[in-house]
């Protein structure tokens, strides 16, 4: 598998004369994880939903690699987790988790891995009603997973998980998109994630969305949560900070 | 305890009933519990014959509507294009009353049970397409997303989200249809058959056999309300957290424009001038009785063939209306009624449920008996058939008052009847509306049925006398007219409600 970049050009979209996404123009490196943070409603989801395909942009051009994100999307290179777990109430774990390579067409193997990775050993065989909402959203992270995708989107999708599940994520998710070549883009609310998952973050404007900053984050090899102590990582968290800041 | 409790009812209602009995003997018009044990007993064999007749039309014709009604849903969630033609044309057939089709269906398929299977399954296609369509539709946006994601489209969502996401709306649907798959096939047996349940009762009805007619009605109830309760036991085990729904037509098309609406309504007016021209020439059926649109046409453009005819609808409608509104007002009235009593709203609330499964046709001999082959009977049955149905759908639209509105108005300590006035009432309008839609053909149902049993006037006995002496021009004629009224009733009721919506529930209209 080889990773591709996430090319946008002049996208723009509005929702009833309301302008959501101005003129966004970037380009998403191949295998590499970005972050788009911003204030609340400032269209970084609407960006997520055109990338994935979900909704079609009113001008410009984006691209995964040559394709079209459709084109992407039915050969089952694409996978997205959402802010709600949407999981299939009817099925369990295991299968919810496998259905993320059923959808994609692809074997469905290592489930079992990833129930381990994201933490929920010993309810593989219980249905979403039985789990809390951390968890439902811990598989459907696993179902984003599965099918090892060339583009994984995130939107927000640790905001149910408690704080010591989603430490351990964010320090064993990172490598495992990076063993896989993916190219990511995070939507994150926190700081502090952001520049811990992510090769760069692109700090955007209120509604309509623009790009008012895009800071890479060069911090090299394994980063663990003891990393989040050290100067630099500060430094970064900061910068971020003051270009949000700025935004707001 | 509850178990005991019931019994003790029964044990009870059976007692006053007999004592009843012995207060008036030989009365034409009531049968205690053992003059019915009795005739029941005398009469098993035959009975049974006729039960085993009418249960298996009823089964065929339930399979047969429920197919077509899941074949349709899919249609239209596959095809969304294809909705307004779809919802359009069964909105119409729905509309036609059984007892109009039945004479036509038995020339049309001869002797044999091909009526009643056929009135069975026209019986219960619209409700279960009604809730399928509802239940196929409403799942999470997230999960049509991502099957979008996965580059999967209609077939595959339909496949392995939708169909499972429906079951519960599915089963509420097949519920319904149940009983009212029996009402079909017993209407399919008043209009010319040789067995069954529904030739013996009109027999018995004709020959003023009391006894017969009281043990017929309740076979006929108890059968249907069985297949009521086997459905609830198959829903119970598959999907125990059943919805609430309010059988409403699929939205219409409201956001066009009024010439856009009219061409529409001609469209589909001519596709139906189409399909029965079309079908009758494909299927190459006799023209003496097999009318075409231009047979009607020129029969009715006769000045004393119209005459009769609006006559007829006259007589018929004079019935009809009175006996409608006062079922709705009469549901929606005891609705609010109980809500300021809540205990008993909810002790009443699951005989109301049942009782609005029982196909009030079955038990219609019994009130032209009690009230009359006048008027007072025919509105009796029409008002009945309306009434719990109305009742039912009311009291779950008044319980869906949001509850924080109710919390508001307890925190400022007004009365219960300022709480149902300003905040109930007004939660309860879009129910209340919808099921005024779906008795426009159950009152036409209902009147036509009594004219037909008892009391000898109105648009219903024209189609009888027609369909005996072969005037089957003035036949098709009763069956166009019937379906125009139900169809134009049916547009007024929506048109209110729409009116009346936008100003309480404007929501519901989204």
């Amino acid at each position: 598998m080889t990773a591709a970049d996430i090319s946008c050009e002049n996208v723009r979209k509005s929702f009833d004369r309301t302008d959501a996404v101005a003129e966004f123009s970037t380009v998403f490196q191949a295998g590499r994880t970005t972050a788009l943070v911003g204030p609340s409603g400032c269209g970084k989801s609407t960006i997520l939903r055109m990338i994935a395909g979900l909704d079609a942009p009113d001008a410009g051009l984006i691209r995964l690699g040559p394709e079209t994100p459709k084109q992407v999307a039915r050969r089952g290179g694409l996978s997205m987790a959402f802010q709600d777990p949407s999981l299939l109430p009817w099925r369990t774990v295991r299968s919810n988790i496998a259905l993320g390579a059923e959808l994609a067409r692809k074997p469905a193997g290592g489930v079992d891995d990833l129930i381990h990775l994201v933490g929920l050993d010993g309810f593989a065989d219980h249905r979403p009603a039985e789990l809390s909402g951390g968890m439902r959203q811990r598989a459907a992270i696993a179902r984003s997973l599965i099918s090892e995708p060339e583009f994984l989107l995130l939107d927000e999708p640790f905001g149910a998980v408690d704080a010591i599940t989603r430490r351990r994520l964010n320090q064993d998710l990172p490598p495992l998109w990076r063993r896989r070549k993916t190219t990511t883009i995070l939507v994150t609310h926190s700081v502090e994630e952001a520049v811990l998952l992510s090769d760069r973050v692109i700090v955007l404007s209120p509604r309509p969305a623009r790009i008012l900053s895009d800071i890479q984050i060069d911090i090299e090899g394994l980063r663990t949560a003891a990393e989040t102590n050290s100067a630099k990582f500060q430094a970064l968290k900061s910068k971020v900070l003051a270009a949000l800041e700025e935004a707001a | 305890m509850t178990v005991t409790r019931s019994l003790l009812g029964v044990v009870a209602t059976i007692l006053v009933w007999e004592a009843i009995a012995r207060i008036q003997p030989n009365s034409v018009f009531f049968s205690g519990p053992s003059d019915v044990a009795n005739y029941i007993i005398g009469h098993s064999g035959l009975l049974f014959r006729a039960a085993v007749e009418t249960t298996g039309n009823a089964v065929i014709g339930f399979l047969w509507g429920n197919f077509v009604a899941f074949a349709l849903a899919c249609l239209v969630i596959l095809i969304p294009r294809s909705e307004w033609v779809v919802s359009a044309l069964a909105l119409l057939v729905f509309c036609i009353p059984l007892i109009a089709s039945g004479p036509i269906l038995r020339v049309l398929f001869g002797p044999g049970s091909g009526p009643q299977i056929t009135l069975a399954a026209l019986a219960v296609y619209y409700t279960t397409f009604l809730s399928l369509v509802v239940g196929l539709r409403a799942i999470s946006q997230n999960w049509t997303d991502l099957m979008t994601i996965y580059g999967r489209g209609r077939l595959s969502t339909l496949l392995i989200v939708r169909l499972r996401a429906s079951l519960p709306y599915l089963f509420v649907g097949l519920q319904i249809a149940a009983p009212a798959a029996f009402l079909g096939a017993m209407i399919g047996e008043f209009t010319g058959a040789e067995k069954g349940l529904g030739v013996l009762t009109l027999r018995a009805m004709r020959g003023l056999q009391t006894d017969a007619t009281w043990a017929l009605a309740l076979i006929s109830a108890s059968l249907a309300m069985l297949g009521y309760a086997c459905v609830g036991l198959i829903k119970e085990k598959l999907t125990p957290h059943a919805p609430t729904i309010l059988v409403s037509t699929p939205r219409g098309r409201s956001d066009h424009s009024f010439p856009a609406q009219v061409i529409g309504v001609a469209a589909i007016a001519a596709l139906v001038f189409f399909l029965w021209q079309g079908s009758m020439d494909a299927f190459n059926l006799n023209p003496f009785f097999a009318k075409r649109p231009g047979d009607i046409w020129q029969f009715l453009s006769h000045p004393a063939n119209m005459n009769t005819l609006l006559n007829a609808l006259g007589a018929t409608l004079a019935y009809a209306i009175p006996g409608y509104l006062a079922g709705l007002a009469l549901g929606a009235g005891l609705a609010v009624v109980l809500m300021l009593w809540p205990p008993v709203a909810r002790a009443i609330m699951p005989t109301a449920i049942t009782l609005r499964a029982v196909p009030i046709i079955t038990t219609a001999p019994l009130l032209v008996l009690a009230f009359g082959r006048g008027f007072t009977g025919t509105v009796a049955i029409v008002a009945v058939m309306i009434f719990f149905p109305t009742l039912v759908a009311c009291l779950q639209g008044l319980r869906q008052t949001p509850t924080q509105i109710v919390d508001l108005f307890e925190s400022y300590g007004v009365t219960r009847f300022k709480l149902l006035r300003s905040a109930q009432i007004p939660a309860m309008l879009p129910a209340l509306f919808a099921s005024a839609r779906m008795a426009v053909p159950a009152a036409l149902l209902a009147v036509t049925t009594a004219e037909w049993l008892a009391t000898g006037r109105g648009i219903g006995v024209l189609m009888a006398l027609t369909a005996s002496t072969s005037d089957y021009n003035m036949l098709w004629s009763c069956v166009v007219l019937l379906c125009l009224v139900a169809v134009g009733a049916f547009a007024m009721v929506a048109w209110c409600e729409k009116r009346v919506l936008r100003i309480y529930a404007s929501e519901q209209l989204a």
